[in-house]
């Protein structure tokens, strides 16, 4: 290997030592033969490069062979190689196809232009991330990217967020890739809840995700590849697509300091109505008492939640060198008493070059620390909204603000919450929970990269890269006595969860980039990577049942026992060797060839731990092919097929007993006897087409895809009397198809002195089918991803069905249609049946930016349509009584209905408003009446920014002022939320809510100054 | 050692292009923290480690929920003992609409944690420490009669086999159980001849401590115990094994001493969770009706009074309309009894009623039926803590109570149970003092209570007033067995198959076991 190294080298350092250097000269003008002052002329790939004086004039010093690039802004960017004639004078026309000119960052942070594309990759510029900035960079992308379905999560400023490309393809994880200039980050999360009741380890927290500390100021911009071809170089991790990010590089020549303030004024939108009409009977916690006025306060809860983000930026480039140094501080208080949230993210990122600029080096250092109080939990337990929607109306808010009294038994504060005999696990005091059941979230990330390029010869490049990723989450909370015994012991508990997370990323590239004849140009990569992730976490927890030996110390040495402590291991590593190849001809068509194959750490045990999977692609720039009406200025046809591989769970084909709180405790997953697992296989074909008009005012862009993901990783409740003693057995079985349409389409619908708007609509649909799911083996042709437990919904995956069903239970009806009403007056209730799909059907985004004189303006509408939400907030609310909708029946003398009696037949019109609520709702009622079409339509951002004129500023180079806001209003919306939030960003907990914190409203002011 | 991965990685990296380093990948992908058999091998704990489920998953004692639905929302509440009143949507098993999504758990668990366990120590052990063995053995028939009591016929001797599992016939389960307590006795009786002390110690979570003895005493209970059970379907085979576990060498429990015990690992009792925590467990009607008419004083350990009549008892009828989960919160709550993490598998008051029983039939029980009765109304009050055992046995003339619902009078019912605590004259009306007594002495173990209610027709409890099972399950003979688990008709339907061709009906749950046969006690 190194001998072979060496031969490269001399071979090459021959050639070049041989060429000949001499100076061309020449005029730069437009179409219209005017010079062109100011114009840019490069060495392509080398560090040469100058600009043409007032008439257009330059001279540069190349070699024979060497390709120029000649470049103006907003002119067709030309290239001509140089031959014997020392001047060449170019003719820069309109661009016909400028922005499809452009480099865009492709898989493994090779640079492709954007017209040799085969597949679709669609890109955001920086500012789209940070014009109405949110703490999350990735809520930002909502309804900017066609295929793209953006869902926050309830958890509040710093949650994580659920990014799903085209559609789910896997039963087990379907967030995409984050990339960061080439190096897949680390983006393991803490885990996320996925069940109604809430985790009795806290409630039901969102443990953050590694993408949403990430400083959105850092980055260039963002390209998203949504499909498999785009990702088949990232294997595994890249299945479900590829988000890739590029740091922002000083510019040559420039230094420059850029500082950032957003402030944003975040209030509770969309909160459940209430009922003032009627009160709780003594001794009730339920609101069904006399008619009495009572205060509908809820609203008062919730607090003005203030975000600032201040942010700095500082840059240096000269020849050779760029440093970039940059500081955020984010710091937000939630609109959830106590809850409040502080992150500092720290940045570096120097580039160097050596050796006559032939070795370039760059190194980047990030880290980020974020703490948040109180992080919003959702679910029945440890969840304040709870208690805040469903106290007994004889009592307000205010009263409920005596959490705690003097327990003279005891000599200690003890809870109190005014209505109830004795608190239980649905029911504490909400201002108990937030003070003396406080939470703590620390998150810390480190990354750390180096990356090598060492230009071997003008066609060929070495790169090597190196990362270190380490994340540390820790979640603290302390529940002091008298909390509710079912969930913290009578003396308090304390639980301190901490997981580490750690990757190793390593690569090796070599980059060819040729032109093989006049006609013919090659690039290529070969490469092989390994990737090493262990996650290792230590848990302790004084529990329920051992609890503490002193009340209300909260710390280790104070455990009554050791049963709830645990300790977690596991570690996953992919080895892969990979090779992508273009071809272009006439730099008109291009065809795409590119292989992979994986070695994956968690197929040991199976027939075999490689997996391979190929992808090629062509492409043909039509309107350079034919000659086309004068009106299109660009035309292009695209057509792919990829296989991506998918490796399985780790540890599954190791099963290992483990020690719980002293005992032995069976592997809970293993393979099934006489079966063997291999990798999930997605395939896909994507069609596209792209076209650009009328002076490239207006253009579409149009996707077709259809993948098909088999071969799926499930576990399936193995049979009781299996004597290894699993719950449940780990099979390759059912797999998911998707399909769907993906348009862009844009315009510069005025362009003038004065004057512009341009538009953008972003619009996708996607149809999904789950099959395969076996009858036998347990799966019964429905995979549940969440366990109901007892109450009435469940998530699941079933045969012949769109991905994501939710299931209720509906009330029985006749053939008429009419409600079943017993002869005690219960109504009767169906089994469990299909009562909506999570999933949109389609999806629209619209942005419009206005600018008018040093005025823009920035709206982006963005509509999801079709798919259902579920409401077990509602349910819960109309069987206490406090829904608007009880108070309403309750005035109006009972609730209409369509029924009869089961009995005798007897038709019935009219029901107690009592006894039809508490036969219908609550969180195990007949959930099929809270079901709600999830189609919304939203102002999701506006801007309206000022740019002050350069030379009114004395010392500072650009400043600009806006206005901005998120989530604005409504302009459609059917459910009783927001059904943008999730109540998880994992797979479970979709389509419904269950004491979701509210969504809010960010109304705000963001100042930017460069100096 | 970081080094070494570092060249390791180094090296494989430059060779990547052609070949892979997957050597190491089994050691990548197995847990860390996890617990290998070549390690726990030392000090045998490869065997003793199997041991620990069974002493807090039999009967769960640590997962409260997991209790609820393993036993709480069936026999507890069947046997007339403690009653969850919350309207669960319309399958709630106390009306007689079974509810699958529970009725499964008691296989799942016993399967999963208990005989998965056994099974390996089977494997470990036999023949080479059958100490462990035996022992495995007696811990195998607790369980075992448990799931054949619920469900009939289980998988037994077919455990472990490839491909489809097959059920046996409760008969064949019985039969096996016999044979595998012949074989556990006389293992466990040679080693205590030999002197040979015990290995069990500290393995042993019970309060018998490793007691080779004790737990000889207990497997010859139990065998009593599975006796009684089928004697109306094989009076012979009942009286023989009954004799030969009676008139062992070493016995069957007798002093409070015997009692077999165990402690919740975390200090917990679920029924006191469930109660108080939760506030959705509460007197049964049938409870208040005996003790309270009998003014046994054992009351006030299994109960507290209640908050809607203060000072006084107030109980739930069984199968009423419960209209929300909170109406009768303030019902008689459970009592000091089931306030510590203790949990009774068998009472020595228990076998002196089966002795009482035997005698009664003709049986060498060694003494007479009132001698044995009245012994064991002494045990079970020693065991409560609670004294005048002699008077109450005494008693001819305290009847039980007509149930009275404070809240809703609907519910009122006359008493149903009508005989007085004292030693009467006619078998059958001995019969059913002895199961009478037996019943409160086996408090809260509602499994073993709904078995023998089963058997016997005794102690009469109150009927359900809604049967919402849609005809299947009679009011007048109540639930007579569990459905099989839905897990098993999903993952494993052959077996299934064979379970109802051995059950020889439904698989529903109206029909009777092996044991319970329709005809009258003698």
């Amino acid at each position: 290997m190194k001998k072979i190294f060496l031969i490269f080298m001399i071979v090459f350092t021959a050639q070049v030592s041989l060429a000949q250097v001499k100076s061309v000269k020449g005029v730069i003008t437009d179409s219209d033969g005017m010079p062109l002052p100011g114009a840019s002329v490069a060495v392509q790939g080398g560090q040469k490069g100058t600009t043409t004086d007032f008439d257009g004039l330059y001279t540069i010093e190349a070699q024979k062979g060497q390709t120029l690039v000649f470049t103006y802004v907003g002119l067709e960017t030309q290239t001509i190689v140089v031959g014997d004639a020392a001047t060449i004078n170019v003719k820069l026309v309109q661009g016909s196809s400028n922005a499809l000119n452009e480099v865009v960052v492709t898989s493994l942070g090779i640079k492709k232009t954007r017209k040799s594309l085969t597949y679709a990759a669609q890109e955001l510029k920086g500012e789209e991330l940070t014009r109405v900035k949110d703490p999350n960079l990735i809520n930002t992308v909502a309804g900017k990217i066609a295929g793209v379905a953006v869902t926050k999560s309830s958890s509040g400023t710093g949650g994580s967020t659920k990014v799903v490309i085209r559609g789910n393809s896997s039963f087990v994880n379907n967030q995409p890739l984050y990339v960061i200039d080439g190096i897949p980050l680390y983006n393991q999360g803490t885990g996320q809840p996925n069940g109604t009741f809430g985790d009795l380890a806290g409630g039901n927290r969102d443990g953050g995700d590694v993408v949403s500390l990430i400083n959105p100021d850092d980055y260039d911009g963002m390209t998203v590849l949504k499909g498999a071809a785009a990702s088949v170089l990232y294997g595994s991790q890249g299945a479900n697509g590829v988000i890739l990010l590029t740091s922002k590089k000083g510019k040559a020549g420039v230094e420059s300091f850029n500082v950032n303030s957003v402030t944003t004024f975040d209030s509770a939108a969309y909160l459940p109505k209430f009922q003032s009409d009627y009160t709780s009977n003594d001794g009730d916690p339920r609101s069904w008492g006399d008619k009495k006025k009572v205060e509908g306060d809820v609203k008062d809860f919730f607090e003005t939640g203030v975000t600032q983000i201040t942010s700095m930026a500082f840059s240096k480039a000269t020849d050779g060198n760029s440093t970039s140094l940059t500081y955020a501080n984010t710091d937000a208080s939630g609109i959830m008493p106590g809850n409040h949230l502080k992150k500092n993210n720290f940045g570096i990122r120097q580039t160097s070059k050596f050796f006559n600029d032939r070795l370039s080096v760059a190194v980047t250092g990030n880290y980020v620390a974020q703490t948040i109080n109180n992080r919003p939990t959702n679910g029945l337990y440890f969840n304040p909204i709870s208690g805040v929607y469903s106290h007994p109306r004889a009592f307000t808010l205010n009263d409920l603000k005596t959490y705690e009294v003097f327990d003279p038994v005891r000599n200690m504060m003890v809870q109190n919450y005014p209505g109830f005999a004795a608190v239980n696990e649905s029911n504490e005091n909400p201002y108990w929970q937030i003070n003396r059941q406080k939470s703590l979230d620390t998150n810390n990330f480190f990354n750390g990269a180096i990356a090598l390029d060492y230009k071997v010869a003008e066609w060929f490049h070495l790169q090597s890269r190196y990362s270190y990723n380490r994340s540390e989450s820790n979640f603290q909370k302390e529940m002091y006595a008298t909390s509710a015994t079912s969930l913290v012991h009578s003396t308090g508990r304390y639980l301190n969860a901490n997981l580490i997370g750690t990757q190793n990323y390593a690569d090796i590239l070599g980059l060819f980039n040729t032109k093989i004849s006049e006609d013919f140009s090659f690039n290529g990569t070969v490469g092989a990577s390994i990737n090493n992730s262990k996650t290792t976490g230590l848990t302790v927890d004084s529990g329920i049942g051992g609890g503490l030996n002193y009340a209300n110390i909260f710390t280790l040495g104070n455990f009554v026992n050791n049963n709830g402590n645990v300790q977690t291991g596991a570690e996953r590593e992919v080895q892969s060797v990979f090779a992508a190849t273009t071809f272009g001809y006439k730099d008109y068509l291009f065809l795409d060839l590119a292989a992979r194959n994986d070695w994956s750490s968690t197929l040991v045990n199976t027939n075999d731990p490689s997996f391979f999977y190929p992808s090629v692609g062509l492409t043909g720039i039509l309107s350079d092919m034919f000659a086309m009406p004068e009106v299109i200025n660009f035309g292009k046809v695209r057509a792919t097929y990829a296989q991506v591989g998918n490796d399985i769970a780790g540890s599954i084909t190791s099963p290992t007993s483990t020690i719980v709180a002293g005992s032995i405790v069976n592997p809970p997953v293993g393979p099934m006897p006489g079966t063997t697992l291999k990798p999930e296989l997605k395939s896909e074909v994507e069609l596209g087409t792209e076209w650009r008009m009328f002076n490239n005012r207006l253009g579409f862009e149009l996707s077709y895809y259809d993948s098909k993901t088999k071969n799926q990783f499930i576990q399936v409740a193995a049979p009781a009397t299996n004597p290894d003693g699993y719950t449940n057995y780990a099979i390759n079985a059912g797999s998911i198809t998707n399909k769907g349409f993906e348009v862009v389409l844009y315009g510069d619908i005025i362009r003038g002195e004065k004057f512009n708007w341009d538009t953008r609509v972003n619009y996708s649909q996607n149809k999904s089918r789950v099959n395969d799911i076996p009858a036998a083996d347990g799966a019964n042709g429905r995979i549940l991803i969440t366990d109901p437990g007892s109450n009435s919904y469940r998530y699941s995956l079933i045969e012949g069905r769109p991905f994501g069903v939710i299931e209720g239970k509906n009330l029985k009806r006749d053939a008429q249609g009419r409600i079943l009403i017993n002869d005690d007056n219960t109504i009767q209730r169906t089994d469990w049946e299909e009562v909506g799909n999570a999933n949109p059907d389609f999806m629209l985004g619209w942005s419009n930016t206005f600018k008018i004189g040093a005025f823009t303006a920035n709206i982006l509408i963005d509509g999801r349509f079709g798919g259902e939400v579920l409401s077990l907030t509602q349910a819960i609310n109309d069987y206490n009584g406090v829904s608007q909708a009880t108070g309403d029946a309750r005035n109006a003398g009972g609730v209409k209905i369509n029924g009869v009696r089961a009995s005798d037949g007897t038709p019935v019109t009219t029901m107690d408003a009592f006894d039809y609520y508490n036969g219908t709702a609550g969180r195990n009622g007949a959930s099929g009446e809270y079901v709600y079409d999830a189609t919304n339509v939203s102002v999701r951002e506006i801007s309206v920014g000022y740019t002050f004129k350069k030379d009114k500023l004395p010392f500072v180079q650009s400043a600009s002022i806006s206005l901005i806001a998120r989530n604005l209003f409504f302009i459609y919306k059917d459910a009783p939320f927001d059904p943008n939030i999730a109540l998880s960003t994992g797979e479970g907990l979709q389509g419904v809510d269950v004491f979701g914190l509210p969504s809010t409203r960010s109304i705000g002011l963001n100042l930017n100054l460069t100096f | 050692m970081t080094l070494n991965k570092l060249k390791r990685t180094a090296i494989c990296f430059s060779l990547l292009a052609a070949f892979s380093c997957t050597d190491n990948f089994e050691e990548i992908n197995t847990n860390p923290e996890g617990a290998t058999t070549g390690q726990l091998e030392q000090d045998y704990n490869n065997i003793k480690s199997l041991f620990k489920p069974a002493f807090s998953r039999i009967y769960i004692s640590d997962i409260t929920w997991q209790y609820q639905i393993q036993q709480s929302l069936q026999a507890d509440g069947w046997s007339g003992y403690m009653i969850t009143p919350v309207p669960f949507g319309d399958t709630n098993n106390y009306d007689y609409a079974l509810n699958p999504g529970w009725n499964g758990y008691a296989w799942e668990r016993a399967y999963v944690d208990i005989i998965a366990n056994l099974y390996k120590v089977e494997q470990r052990a036999k023949g080479k420490y059958d100490q462990f063995y035996a022992w495995s053995l007696i811990i195998k028939a607790v369980q075992m009669q448990r799931i054949t009591d619920m469900y009939g016929p289980a998988v037994y001797s077919k455990y472990g086999a490839d491909g489809a599992v097959l059920y046996d016939s409760q008969k064949d389960i019985y039969t096996q159980m016999f044979k595998d307590l012949d074989f556990a006795v006389a293992e466990l009786t040679k080693r205590i001849a030999a002197n040979e002390s015990s290995t069990f110690k500290g393995t042993d979570l019970s309060a018998y401590d490793g007691d080779y003895t004790q737990w000889v005493k207990y497997a010859n209970s139990l065998r009593l115990r599975m006796a009684m059970r089928i004697v109306k379907v094989d009076p012979a085979l009942a009286k023989t094994e009954a004799e030969k576990a009676v008139n062992n060498s070493i016995g069957v429990l007798k002093l409070n001493a015997d009692v077999m015990k165990i402690k919740s690992p975390v200090d917990l009792n679920v029924i006191d969770v469930m109660s108080h925590s939760w506030v959705g467990l509460f007197m049964g009607a049938d409870m208040q009706s005996i003790l309270g008419g009998y003014q046994d004083p054992r009351i006030a350990k299994y109960w507290n009074t209640s908050d809607i009549l203060p000072g006084q008892y107030a109980s739930v009828r069984n199968g009423v309309t419960y209209p929300s989960g909170t109406t009768y919160a303030k019902f008689s709550q459970t009592g000091p009894r089931t306030k510590t993490g203790e949990v009774t598998w068998m009472s020595t008051a228990e076998v002196y009623f089966l002795r009482a029983e035997g005698a009664l039939r003709g049986w060498n029980m060694g003494g007479t039926g009132k001698e044995l009765y009245e012994a064991g109304i002494k045990a079970s009050f020693e065991q409560n803590g609670v004294e005048g055992a002699a008077a109450y046995a005494a008693d001819n003339t305290k009847l039980p109570l007509n149930y009275v619902d404070p809240l809703f009078p609907a519910n009122n019912t006359p008493a149903v149970s009508k005989v007085t605590v004292a030693w009467g004259v006619t078998n059958e009306e001995n019969l059913e003092k002895i199961i009478t007594q037996k019943w409160i002495a086996t408090y809260p173990d509602g499994q073993e209570a709904w078995s023998e209610y089963r058997r016997t027709g005794y102690p009469k409890l109150f009927r359900i007033a809604n049967n919402k099972s849609g005809g299947v399950i009679s009011t007048e003979f109540g639930v007579r067995r569990l459905p099989f688990a839905q897990s098993e008709t999903a993952s494993n339907p052959e077996g299934v198959a064979s379970g109802v061709t051995a059950l020889g009906g439904a698989d529903n749950g109206a029909t009777r076991l092996w044991w319970d046969v329709n005809k009258a006690n003698f």
